[in-house]
């Protein structure tokens, strides 16, 4: 073997070298880049040339950096962050509506109770004109009570349908992306290479879309085809497929695909998901629930109020306005007068007399039409309530952990270990010491070589 | 298991650690398990019905403590109707002796109505503006001075009421006799006249309700007169009817010892417990004109003081004897409902008390646990940040200077 073939082995030892302390730069410039996935040299032993019986090894061969993935993991944490994301998303909106209905000095239950012991004390005196008033003050404060907690079911669900069109917004804008990565990806794999610091973005940004709702990938030739739950395409090759967030029939932001086609009610996970869930199936829910005991309680009253007579004699009028239909009801419900004299409080028409007293209290112990009193009504609301925003917490909690743990399995393969490429970079540094040592050797062996002619002559 | 990137790990640990520290601390300064409803939805769902028990709990007390005086003022009223009827019948036996001279009968029959306008007093005993005696129609004096006759404030003789004058539909007239102890309650519906209230006036007559005689006449002024046409009969008439205008005594035509009920007979009751109601009233006119008829007795033991035989007085005494054991029967419920509100009255301090450890049980927290787990997140937290503070400095960087 000749010196300049030698020569060539450390050129070889010392790109290598520098390629491989390039590599670790890289990882320990990227350690705290999220998506980012560790990188490692491929150094290859080059071919041995062969002369006569004797072979020589070439030196070595850098043939290129490879991503260390575990494709599976990155699946399993994209369909973690699509719970994680319909979770909050649900355990936001409920946490904001949980404070209405919790026990404080106006809350329905409050106000409910306060109305019957105003009945009550009027019972003591019923000609009592404060005591009348004192009626229709509480009734006003329920009326109150149920408008609030109406309009805060229903400002939630405005607000959710405003952040359904922000996040069809920010799905076109990924998915656009994510096509435009495509061409790229797919002709660096079809030579063979790494998708390197491509992949990385993409499934940075496929991480993100989980985010916002539920999607399926799959890889293809023309790189990653993405789909909604329910087979929707969103991207396939280097074309997106934008959806589009429309006005329906019923007020509400509704969720159009390329075709025009309504896809709302089959969109699950992540944010998206999870606001159209608490849009269009919680909030209705606890809406009629509400809805349902306005509309039930004023009835009843209503009708205790018919079989009396009010402090002139006459036959009881409506102490409430409620909607005829249930939906609503809790909206607009309001007292009917503000007249004290009105409280039928009487049951034969005398104006000292409380007979029907008896039966406006009677509601608060018989049942509604709904078989529950009214008081149990409620509490049903509130332990709906309650276990809908304690549910979506534990979701949120238990998503989160799992997410911890599998973004540990995930860091434990792709993941860069500050000392790991501490200890390469002495590696590679020594590597190229010891190469550069062999070139300085080799120079020295060209010196003394050239040199020995001289010397001749000399 | 390789290891890169231990920041996670901890983040996560110390984000746990600060949240159970603030859910110990809030425990401690409210003193409360259950702070929203999330915390444990079954218990808050328990609160709502615990809590509604509560008010009521509260309501019923506030109902006792209004009942109680009122029914303690009753029973003090009907106790000093019981000393004046005691009065009256000592002052009649000593009426009734066979050797009693005229003159003093005349001041003994002074001295019983003395005792009648006593017993009147306490029978229209009122507290806090309601008259106890006077039925659920409690607003005034329920036991009124009768007259023979009542004349309308419309008609004149250049426009008088005839029997055809309408009156206006809805419009109530009452009639409150002092010798039948009853009252005619007349409502007029659309298109009666005078004609059809003379007509109730002299079916109620006929129904006994009424003293005989009593008629409903226009008078020589033109006016509507009610007169019990005797001058032993009394009568209280009242009427909302503007074609009548107000029904006012004849001057002059007052009877003596006579007093009309003018209160009603409905009793209110008032809810003092889940399932318990007591009367807040009692309707005069059962208590003092039927059964044994107090006011009656005593009337009559005048009358027959200032004008009767010995048998008569006695008679008459027997009489109020009776009225003051009807009395005594009527007063029975009364003490009863007394005795069942001071009773609820403890009850519900009891129940208020089993109500809170109730609700305590459901949301509240144990402060002995509470202020342990308070110590235990403290420790938990101080652990997690000492070991963050050990472990993330450390790389193998350091040990290669």
């Amino acid at each position: 073997m000749s010196l300049s073939a030698s020569l060539s082995i450390a050129v070889q030892s010392l790109n290598a070298a520098d390629g491989a302390l390039q590599a670790t730069n890289n990882n320990i410039a990227n350690a705290n880049t999220p998506g980012y996935t560790r990188k490692v040299v491929v150094l290859q032993e080059a071919a041995s040339t062969t002369e006569g019986n004797l072979s020589a090894g070439n030196g070595v061969d850098l043939t290129g950096y490879q991503s260390v993935r575990d494709e599976l993991l990155q699946t399993q944490i994209n369909q973690e962050t699509q719970a994680q994301g319909s979770a909050n998303a649900q355990l936001s909106s409920l946490q904001q509506i949980e404070p209405t209905f919790t026990t404080s000095t106006q809350d329905i239950g409050t106000e409910m109770s306060a109305l019957f012991s105003s009945i009550s004390t009027l019972s003591t005196d019923p000609s009592s004109s404060s005591s009348r008033q004192a009626v229709l003050a509480a009734g006003q404060n329920l009326a109150t009570a149920f408008n609030q907690a109406s309009n805060t079911l229903t400002s939630q669900q405005a607000g959710l349908n405003t952040q359904v069109t922000q996040d069809v917004g920010q799905i076109n804008q990924l998915t656009k992306q994510i096509a435009a990565l495509n061409p790229q990806l797919a002709a660096l794999k079809a030579n063979g290479q790494d998708g390197g610091t491509l992949q990385d973005q993409q499934d940075e940004l496929v991480l993100k879309l989980s985010a916002l709702t539920n999607v399926s990938v799959t890889q293809t030739q023309d790189g990653e085809t993405v789909t909604t739950g329910n087979g929707t395409a969103l991207v396939a090759g280097s074309q997106s497929f934008a959806l589009q967030a429309t006005t329906g029939s019923d007020g509400m932001q509704h969720v159009l695909d390329q075709s025009g086609n309504d896809i709302t009610s089959s969109l699950t996970g992540g944010d998206l998901g999870g606001t159209i869930e608490t849009r269009d199936t919680t909030i209705p829910g606890l809406l009629n629930q509400l809805d349902t005991l306005a509309n039930q309680f004023a009835t009843a009253i209503n009708a205790a109020q018919a079989k009396g007579y009010d402090q002139s004699g006459d036959a009881g009028q409506n102490l409430f306005t409620v909607s005829s239909t249930v939906a609503g009801s809790a909206a607009t419900i309001k007292m009917a007068t503000t007249d004290s004299t009105m409280v039928a409080a009487s049951s034969d028409a005398t104006s000292g007399n409380n007979g029907n007293l008896a039966n406006l209290s009677a509601v608060q112990t018989n049942t509604l039409a709904s078989g529950q009193t009214p008081g149990d009504a409620y509490a049903s609301l509130v332990y709906q309530v309650g276990s809908l925003t304690s549910n979506a917490n534990a979701e949120s909690t238990a998503t989160a952990a799992s997410l911890l743990q599998l973004n540990d399995q995930l860091s434990s393969v792709s993941g860069v270990s500050i000392d790991e490429e501490s200890a390469n970079l002495i590696t590679y540094q020594q590597a190229y010491e010891a190469a550069a040592r062999v070139v300085t050797t080799i120079q020295s062996l060209f010196t003394v070589t050239m040199s020995m002619g001289t010397a001749a002559a000399e | 298991m390789r290891v890169t990137n231990m920041v996670p790990d901890v983040q996560y640990a110390m984000q746990q650690s600060q949240q159970n520290l603030s859910t110990a601390e809030l425990q401690v300064s409210t003193g409360l398990r259950v702070n929203q409803l999330s915390d444990d939805p079954a218990a808050s769902a328990n609160m709502v019905s615990s809590l509604a028990s509560s008010a009521n709990v509260d309501q019923y007390t506030s109902n006792v403590s209004s009942v109680l005086p009122q029914m303690q003022t009753a029973d003090s009223a009907i106790s000093s109707i019981v000393t004046s009827l005691n009065s009256a019948i000592t002052l009649g036996t000593s009426g009734a002796s066979s050797s009693i001279l005229t003159g003093n009968k005349q001041t003994i029959a002074t001295d019983v109505e003395s005792v009648l306008g006593s017993v009147i007093s306490s029978a229209n005993t009122s507290y806090s503006g309601v008259y106890v005696f006077g039925g659920s129609g409690s607003s005034a004096p329920p036991f009124v001075a009768a007259s023979e006759t009542y004349t309308s404030a419309q008609g004149s003789a250049g426009t008088p009421l005839t029997t055809a004058t309408a009156l206006n539909a809805g419009s109530v007239t009452t009639i409150s006799d002092a010798t039948t102890g009853q009252t005619m309650t007349y409502k007029a519906a659309a298109g009666d006249t005078i004609a059809t209230l003379q007509a109730a006036v002299s079916s109620a007559v006929s129904a006994g309700t009424l003293s005989a005689g009593t008629t409903a006449a226009i008078n020589a002024d033109g006016q509507l007169s009610i007169s019990t046409n005797s001058s032993t009969a009394g009568i209280v008439v009242s009427s909302n009817d503007a074609a009548l205008g107000s029904m006012t005594a004849a001057s002059g035509s007052a009877v003596a010892n006579a007093y009309a009920y003018v209160g009603n007979s409905s009793v209110n009751t008032v809810q003092v417990g889940d399932s318990l109601s007591v009367a807040t009233n009692i309707a005069g006119n059962q208590l003092f004109t039927s059964g044994a008829n107090v006011i009656g007795s005593l009337s009559k033991l005048i009358s027959a003081l200032q004008s009767g035989t010995t048998d008569q007085i006695g008679s008459a005494t027997n009489a109020v004897s009776a009225a003051l054991a009807y009395v005594g029967q009527q007063r029975v419920p009364l003490d009863s409902t007394i005795t069942q509100l001071n009773s609820q009255e403890s009850y519900l301090s009891q129940e208020k008390v089993t109500l809170t450890a109730q609700q305590t049980a459901l949301v509240g927290v144990n402060l002995t646990t509470a202020a342990t787990n308070l110590s235990q997140s403290e420790l938990d937290n101080s652990a997690v940040l000492a070991a963050a503070a050990k472990v993330l400095p450390q790389t193998l960087l350091d040990y290669l200077k």
